[in-house]
């Protein structure tokens, strides 16, 4: 008996220790995010500037697990109208994005997320409300959020954690605004707006208050497939099917090149689900990506379906009201200065894309001496056909069931080897021998041949024919149905925002007149001194807020918010 | 006595299931993040008297690609006959040949867990052996680095006649080549090692290097003695 109450004891320990570690094991990898974006209202053709935060959910402090973060603006219908990559780094990524002048006026969801948080379900996303009105839109009927929550922060003078002091209350224009950022005795990174008081309302949330409303309301939908964080960069995801029943393909192995001087290659194997995932580095930015699946007698059937990072299977259903009469006089004005700033190209002044260097290796497929054909240097020949014949004669093309096929001499055994070489057609591996065969030497720059058998990781090829050609012929060439071209779109660096000095950059006649007076993602408290920025007033009379969030090394959401008024001696009303 | 039995399996299936909602959401995907080895098949065609390998047996070994990423566990051997880094590949029991430009850098283990560090040096000359860089041991860092070549010479053969069949076999013989990197970036050789040929290579330190082997008692044709020797060299202000 006393033998059976010690077991139990002993179980009953290992069983607490087991809850702890599926707990820890749970929690371990998963995210929040914050979205501060630089206002709550704009003009199509306008920036919209955004610092994103992503943070351990449990600890709250900044995630140093994923390093790409998505973001979507989607109108009232669920239609994504922009897609936004960001570089996170150590749970920070900041970025600016011109909004287009086609954008219809109505109010849009900001969703930001990383792939990991996927795992949670899309309810754990960050989402916020703007509105945006179109330039030249004059009849402005469109309808706002019917919420009856009201920017709270926009009522009060100072608050959360960080006490913000401006050395005035009220500023004429083309005036030089200090504040002060009182010391914390916390090391925290924020990001700072100061932007005029937009009378639409809005539900802007602190990251305090956004924190909270994360970790603790949301029931966790579980994803269907777990996605890996991206804890080294964007990954692709797809699955390959059977095209008619729709069927996951184990095993199937998937190669994915682009379009280059150099021959490359990356490949995954798909699992019993039918998923792959490839690790799109640096050098796949902005680059059209060509996925295939390598042969095998049945991939004709096959099919490979690529993942939308962006896409939000949730509809976004608001409750809007019509009634924005108040609010009209507003729009009008944000739109003449829009239209202002456009005119005398302010906007540019304004800002200034950093240049990125990134790190672009080539995933090259060969790194050694190779055997180099330039048919330039021969007779011209019509196709493929005859250069194998006239140039190349240890590469031989051979047409069997009305299919081409192409052999090349195995140098050991000094015979046409039976399996065809892998081949590339301006770096891209080739799927279909027929993409070749029309090529003419007044089409081809370049051919390299490796006769010896190759092995690219666990696959072998019989060899290595690589065609460059002058137009790079591979982009008008169609894709097999057992193919797919995705393009992936270039991270977005942003353009960072300079405070203008109106003395220096603007002569008195020239109109200086801003809503946004100072952006600043990435402003670094020191935690044992105070922190001070400074900006100038513009021409727009208004009353301005000045809006800090940020997260300190401990994990401990900074909000603050304080307001000045910039009014005319002569003429205080707004113009 | 029944009750704890009944609460000792609740338990038991509480554990199970909260065990299973740990592990099932992971997939069995490809390494994503994995760096792909480059390489032409390695056929030995030639018969051989003596070993043209560092490592006779395959060992285990990390390999440093010019792209900065790393390889782990692969199956590898060094050829000294060919300055080849060979890999076997488990998934079809290939072997092939690097590619000498996709690697930087390799660490080969023995079976008593001892590393053998080799780099790809490029050399001035650019003859058509050494254009692509050779592989050497990595024996000092330093001030002054020592780096071995572990060269596998054919130095003859032997013909043998078996069922009127003629078969040749290539006699090898360990070459190896001692590299001396100076500061400046310049690589003294050494093809022999030998007291005099060493000093030759430093003679205005000619009288230092020399108290150096005399006072430690080393001798330079051992190997050990010779590292000993650079290591020593590297605690001297003058070299």
């Amino acid at each position: 008996m006393r033998l059976i109450k010690r077991m139990f004891f002993i179980f009953l320990i290992f069983q607490l220790v087991l809850t702890n570690c599926n707990i820890q094991a749970q929690t371990n990898g998963t995210e929040i995010a914050y979205l501060h974006t630089d206002r709550t209202a704009y003009i199509a053709g306008e920036s919209i500037h955004f610092k994103l935060y992503v943070l351990d959910a449990v600890s709250k402090k900044r995630s140093e697990v994923s390093k790409v973060g998505y973001v979507v603006l989607r109108t009232v219908n669920s239609e994504p109208s922009l897609k936004i990559r960001v570089k996170v780094d150590a749970g920070k990524g900041s970025g600016s994005v011109v909004l287009p002048d086609t954008l219809q006026s109505g109010i849009y969801q900001i969703l930001a997320y990383t792939s990991a948080m996927k795992n949670q379900g899309e309810d754990r996303f960050f989402r916020k409300q703007i509105t945006i009105v179109n330039r030249f839109d004059k009849a402005l009927d469109f309808k706002i959020i019917g919420s009856t929550i009201k920017d709270s922060s926009l009522t009060q003078v100072s608050g959360g954690t960080a006490k913000i002091s401006v050395d005035k209350s009220v500023y004429r224009s083309r005036e030089k605004v200090i504040v002060r950022l009182g010391k914390l005795d916390l090391k925290a990174n924020v990001s700072v707006s100061v932007f005029e008081i937009p009378k639409i309302p809005s539900t802007y949330k602190t990251i305090g208050e956004s924190i909270t409303d994360l970790s603790v309301n949301k029931n966790d939908k579980k994803a269907r497939t777990y996605y890996s964080p991206e804890t080294k960069g964007k990954i692709l995801r797809g699955v390959v099917v059977d095209s008619k029943t729709q069927q996951p393909i184990k095993d199937a192995i998937v190669l994915l090149s682009c379009v280059d001087t150099i021959p490359n290659l990356q490949y995954a194997v798909t699992n019993a689900d039918g998923l792959f995932q490839l690790l799109l580095s640096d050098y796949y930015n902005g680059k059209e990506l060509y996925l295939t699946i390598k042969d095998t007698p049945d991939r004709s059937k096959w099919q490979i379906k690529v993942e939308n990072e962006f896409a939000q299977p949730e509809r976004w259903n608001p409750s809007l009201i019509a009634d924005n009469s108040n609010y009209k006089d507003y729009i009008v004005k944000s739109q003449n200065i829009v239209y202002i700033n456009k005119s005398y190209q302010i906007d540019k002044e304004n800002t200034y894309k950093p240049k990125i260097e990134s790190e672009s290796i080539c995933p090259r497929f060969y790194n050694c001496p190779v055997e180099t054909i330039l048919p330039s240097d021969f007779m011209p020949l019509p196709d493929f056909l005859e250069i194998a014949v006239e140039i190349i004669p240890r590469v031989r093309i051979v047409k069997e069931n009305n299919n081409y096929k192409v052999q090349i001499v195995n140098e050991l055994t000094n015979e046409f080897n039976k399996n065809s070489p892998a081949i590339f057609l301006d770096g891209v591996f080739v799927d279909d021998v027929n993409k070749i065969i029309q090529l003419g030497t007044e089409q081809i720059k370049k051919i390299e041949i490796i006769e010896a058998e190759r092995a690219f990781g666990d696959l072998v090829f019989s060899g290595v024919i690589s065609i460059t050609t002058f137009k790079n012929e591979i982009e008008s060439s169609m894709p097999a149905s057992h193919s797919v071209r995705v393009i992936n779109d270039n991270e977005n660096s942003g353009a960072n925002f300079i405070p203008l000095n109106p003395d220096t950059h603007q002569s008195n006649s020239t109109p200086f007149v801003k809503q946004l007076l100072y952006w600043n993602p990435n402003l670094e408290l020191s935690g044992t001194n105070d922190t001070s920025f400074e900006f100038y007033t513009s021409d727009n009379l208004a009353k301005y807020i000045i809006k800090v969030e940020g997260i300190s090394e401990d994990g401990t959401p900074i909000s603050a918010t304080s307001s000045f008024q910039v009014t005319n001696p002569i003429n205080n009303t707004d113009k | 006595m029944k009750r704890y039995i009944y609460l000792l399996f609740l338990l038991i299936c509480i554990s199970a299931r909260a065990q299973t909602n740990v592990y099932q959401k992971v997939p069995d995907i490809d390494s994503t993040y994995s760096a792909k080895l480059t390489g032409d098949f390695f056929y030995e065609s030639k018969q051989y008297i003596g070993e043209q390998y560092f490592n006779i047996d395959w060992w285990d070994g990390d390999i440093l690609l010019s792209t900065g990423q790393k390889v782990y566990g692969k199956l590898l051997r060094y050829s000294g006959l060919f300055d080849e880094l060979i890999w076997l590949n488990n998934s079809n029991y290939g072997k092939f040949k690097l590619d000498k430009l996709s690697v930087d850098e390799f660490w080969i283990k023995d079976k008593s867990e001892k590393d053998f560090h080799f780099k790809r040096i490029n050399l001035s000359d650019t003859t058509s052996t050494h254009r692509l860089g050779i592989y050497v041991e990595v024996m000092v860092t330093g001030k002054l680095s020592l780096y071995i070549q572990r060269k596998i010479s054919v130095v003859g053969y032997e013909d043998e006649y078996k069922n009127k069949i003629l078969s040749r076999y290539y006699d090898l013989k360990s070459t190896p080549i001692y590299y001396i990197k100076l500061p400046s970036n310049i690589y003294l050789t050494l093809n022999k090692q030998s007291r005099n040929a060493l000093l030759k290579l430093f003679p205005k330190n000619k009288n230092e290097l020399s108290k150096i082997i005399r006072d430690n008692r080393l001798n330079v044709r051992a190997e050990d003695d010779f590292v000993k020797i650079i290591e020593l060299m590297n605690k001297v202000a003058i070299f």
